[in-house]
């Protein structure tokens, strides 16, 4: 912690950065925090957002550069929140040139739960890395099921849907002005459950982007198993168009209509 | 008395500039295919969400079959790269939810193939007719 306290005093003492958008702990409660030099003194209750009190820092970011579009700010990464930046460069909704990194590693039970194929950022501040995990299980059961059997159970998880939209709303990748999810030509409104399709849709749209930070799922107050629909689409999105979610090296999305040719064949029938 | 045979409805998306021309091709030729398919005409393959897929399918179709102008011949140059990505990934994700994979089809048809049209038509039509109802369409709603 004094580390990462020490490198964020320096960043406002320097005036590099507008402020920093981290964790403060106020009355027992971790809260989301825009530090500035105005006030350097709260650094002192700068913390690293414990697993279980996490908030989207990457979709408060991009509130603040829309606000001030000239000013750099510092935030709190970790290795999920790293990947969300970079394809929202990607993606046009933030600029790689006024951000810095703060940077926390995972330890190895949060990796563990959140099957997390890379729990640290590329520059750390806190904390050690620990071991990745390459595969999901989660995943792996539900391909294993194929067909009659899961469906069933994605059915029963879909109609347990009360449509609060929170999936999308606290998702940091979430950036569209107009959202399927409410078009009336696209989905049924007024009805709840949703159609059976909603979250289809939002895999969909989250494949290749999702950076698998698991916020929805632990937002979504009838428990279902968002991420692992999502950890599918990017695996898929890896395995046909070799397509690494949150990578700045491996080029753009492959959902960029004027992107790249493709080699793919049709399947028989 | 026999069993009446199941008549799916299916779901045609064409291609203006050639899936569409080859139905076209296809009638005007007289050549004989099933009449379950309802066809929507587009402007390009590419132009065909995902979304639009999906909704047809929640709105009760049994099969989805997309027609588009072969690799290279797109008129508007790279728009059915799109189409395969989109579709080739959406077959996938149906499969893992267990939706059915083989109800979406998808085919490139040039104007100038109306027998292939036909032959593509009857024997995506047979192969729903065997698998029936969707089961998007049979699941239990909630209350
Ligand atoms: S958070 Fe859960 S209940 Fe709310 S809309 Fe999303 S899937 Fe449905
Ligand atoms: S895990 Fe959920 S909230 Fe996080 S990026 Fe993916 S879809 Fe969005
Ligand atoms: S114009 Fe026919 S697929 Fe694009």
């Amino acid at each position: 912690m004094d580390r990462l306290r020490e490198k964020v005093r320096n960043l406002l003492k320097d005036g590099k950065v507008a402020g920093y958008l981290g964790y403060i702990m106020k009355d027992g409660h971790p809260l989301p925090h825009l530090f500035t030099p105005a006030r350097p003194e709260e650094v002192g209750q700068a913390i690293v957002a414990p697993g279980d009190a996490r908030y989207p820092l990457d979709k408060l970011l991009q509130q603040l550069a829309k606000g001030y579009p000239d000013a750099t700010f510092a935030v709190q990464v970790r290795g999920c929140d790293e990947r969300g930046l970079n394809e929202l460069y990607k993606w046009g909704q933030l600029d790689p040139e006024k951000v810095v990194l703060v940077g926390v590693a995972c330890p190895q039970d949060q990796a563990d739960y959140c099957e997390c194929p890379g729990p640290w950022p590329s520059v750390i501040d806190s904390g050690n890395k620990c071991k990745p995990v390459l595969r999901s299980q989660r995943v792996d059961r539900i391909d294993a099921l194929a067909g009659e059997a899961a469906f069933q159970e994605w059915m029963s998880a879909f109609n347990k849907c009360v449509k609060c939209y929170g999936c999308r709303d606290i998702c940091p990748m979430c950036f569209c002005k107009e959202c399927a999810l409410e078009h009336p030509d696209l989905m049924s409104t007024g009805k709840v459950p949703p159609d059976s399709i909603f979250q289809l849709v939002r895999a969909l749209h989250m494949a290749g982007r999702c950076i698998d930070c698991g916020l929805c799922e632990e937002n979504c107050p009838a428990d279902i198993p968002l991420r692992v629909l999502y950890k599918k689409g990017n695996a898929l999105v890896k395995e046909m168009f070799d397509y690494d979610t949150g990578s700045l090296t491996t080029g753009l999305s492959p959902w960029k209509f004027l992107g790249d040719e493709s080699t793919m064949e049709t399947k028989p029938m | 008395m026999a069993e009446k045979e199941y008549e799916p409805k299916i779901i045609g998306f064409f291609c203006n500039w050639c899936t569409y021309a080859g139905a076209d091709l296809a009638g005007v030729s007289r050549l004989q295919y099933p009449p379950n398919i309802r066809v929507i005409r587009v402007m390009c393959s590419g132009t065909v969400s995902p979304h639009h897929v999906l909704r047809a399918f929640q709105k009760g179709a049994d099969g989805v079959l997309i027609g588009g102008c072969h690799i290279g011949d797109c008129h508007y140059l790279k728009g059915n790269y799109m189409t395969i990505k989109r579709m080739t990934f959406l077959q996938d994700l149906l499969k893992f939810t267990g939706f059915e994979d083989g109800r979406l089809h998808l085919e490139w048809i040039s104007a100038a193939e109306g027998p292939k049209f036909a032959q593509v038509v009857r024997e995506f039509t047979e192969k729903i007719k065997k698998l029936g109802p969707s089961r998007l369409k049979l699941a239990p709603k909630a209350a």
